[in-house]
């Protein structure tokens, strides 16, 4: 009656379960996402309606606003599963915890980063932003959001099992995003100015493939201690 | 076979047992004893792989459980004393999800099945666990001892929260286990000793640790 699951199969499941609670526990989910909405508006609210201003500063407060918010849902990565036990029963999955980390931390970013990537053509049109330039800041979203998940999951599993986490995730990780940051704004601010932007997209990719190699290892490594 | 060599545990400054050697094997039972503290959960732990030992080693068929964790896993059911269910899913869900973590695809009905043999009425088995009471959470976890073909069970107070007719059907799963060349290590506040268990057949053995 038992047939052996592959690692992708034990890795979609994964996915598909934290897809499936993260839907289930909307406040959290939507919690991130309507706090990115509100950032990202009150600063329009607050400089007022000079369009040569918003212009400039809008990459960098969409931005910004996206690192809180992805900061923000960081701390359930973990901690749920860690409490009722389900984090011992992936450490003794068939299939090696990395790979079940990656999965989670996928899901995480569907429904943080993937949903804020939807959302940002909306908000930039506060901003009045060229067509150009907000469809670059959908790149630069799409390529730096996973790096956002990928080391935050680092610092959720860093501080699992401590109290007041969320704090410490983002005093530990904020940091380490400053590079995605100045890449992700450079590459609009050059899009906006008819600039040459691609080559800001190709390093923000380098950073974005390196974050996915290590961020599950060392995601991975940090969850074994956490449970020791 | 899981063999153990001269493990200890430390907490803190406080040795909690040293030197500990065991051994368990198809048709075993390892009960292990001790008051509140004494380390029994941090020994199973460190059987399952969990935790590492200050000193000695564990062994899964002679080669160091650290170094073949993709075939000791599968080989291994571990139950903590956290009743690993999300509170959010029904017990059907949760036990699927358990099962193909753990690289089983079950059918639904099956679990379905082997949940009402563990005394769960239709209804309850579809609300989600954070509705049901302890004692239902503990079955609907233990009904993952039906489900699985893993060899060794390592079953952190099992009885804690059952009836007893709970009991009797963990008493009469543990003995199907045993027979079919399984082997267990288990704590347990409410027994002296399960002698009781496996009075009947003379081919399993009880082997009892005091911490």
């Amino acid at each position: 009656m038992t047939g052996q699951l592959s690692t992708i199969e034990v890795m979609q499941t994964v996915f598909l379960r934290d897809l499936h609670l993260a839907i289930k526990q909307k406040t959290d989910t939507l919690g991130a996402v309507f706090f990115f909405a509100l950032v990202a508006s009150l600063f329009p609210l607050a400089i007022g309606s000079e369009l040569q201003l918003l212009k400039q500063i809008a990459p960098g407060i969409i931005w910004v606003s996206a690192l809180l918010a992805s900061m923000l849902s960081m701390n359930r990565l973990y901690t749920n599963d860690f409490n009722d036990g389900t984090l011992e029963q992936l450490t003794l999955s068939a299939c090696p915890l990395e790979f079940i980390v990656l999965a989670k931390i996928l899901a995480h970013w569907t429904t943080t980063g993937f949903v804020l990537l939807i959302l940002s053509p909306i908000l930039a049109i506060q901003f009045d932003l060229s067509p150009l330039a907000i469809s670059t800041l959908m790149l630069t979203l799409l390529i730096g959001t996973p790096v956002l998940s990928f080391l935050g999951s680092i610092g959720a599993a860093l501080s699992l099992g401590l109290q007041s986490a969320g704090a410490l995730i983002s005093l530990m990780i904020l940091p380490l995003l400053i590079p995605v940051l100045i890449l992700g704004t450079l590459a609009v601010d050059a899009a906006s100015t008819n600039m040459p932007f691609s080559v800001y997209l190709y390093l923000l990719l380098a950073l974005s493939i390196l974050a996915s190699f290590f961020g599950p290892l060392a995601s991975a490594f940090a969850l074994r201690i956490a449970q020791e | 076979m899981l063999r153990s060599h001269q493990i200890s545990c430390q907490r803190g400054k406080n040795v909690l047992w040293e030197s500990l050697d065991l051994e368990v094997g198809p048709g075993e039972l390892l009960f292990i004893k001790g008051a509140n503290g004494q380390g029994k959960s941090s020994l199973l732990r460190i059987l399952a792989g969990l935790a590492t030992p200050n000193s000695g080693s564990v062994t899964w068929d002679h080669v160091l459980i650290q170094k073949i964790t993709d075939t000791y896993h599968p080989n291994l059911l571990y139950l903590g004393h956290t009743i690993a269910l999300q509170s959010e899913m029904s017990a059907v869900a949760n036990l699927q999800f358990l099962m193909r973590i753990h690289g089983h695809n079950i059918p639904q009905q099956a679990i379905h099945n082997k949940l009402l043999e563990w005394g769960l009425s239709h209804k309850t088995i579809q609300l989600p666990t954070r509705l049901l009471s302890q004692g239902q959470k503990q079955r609907v976890a233990l009904t993952q001892l039906s489900l699985s073909q893993s060899p060794l069970w390592i079953l952190d107070e099992p009885f804690n929260g059952l009836d007893q007719m709970g009991t009797e059907h963990l008493y009469q799963t543990m003995l199907n286990h045993l027979q079919n060349k399984g082997f267990l290590i288990l704590t347990s506040h409410l027994h002296q000793n399960f002698q009781h268990v496996i009075a009947n057949d003379p081919a399993l053995r009880e082997k009892i640790i005091t911490l």
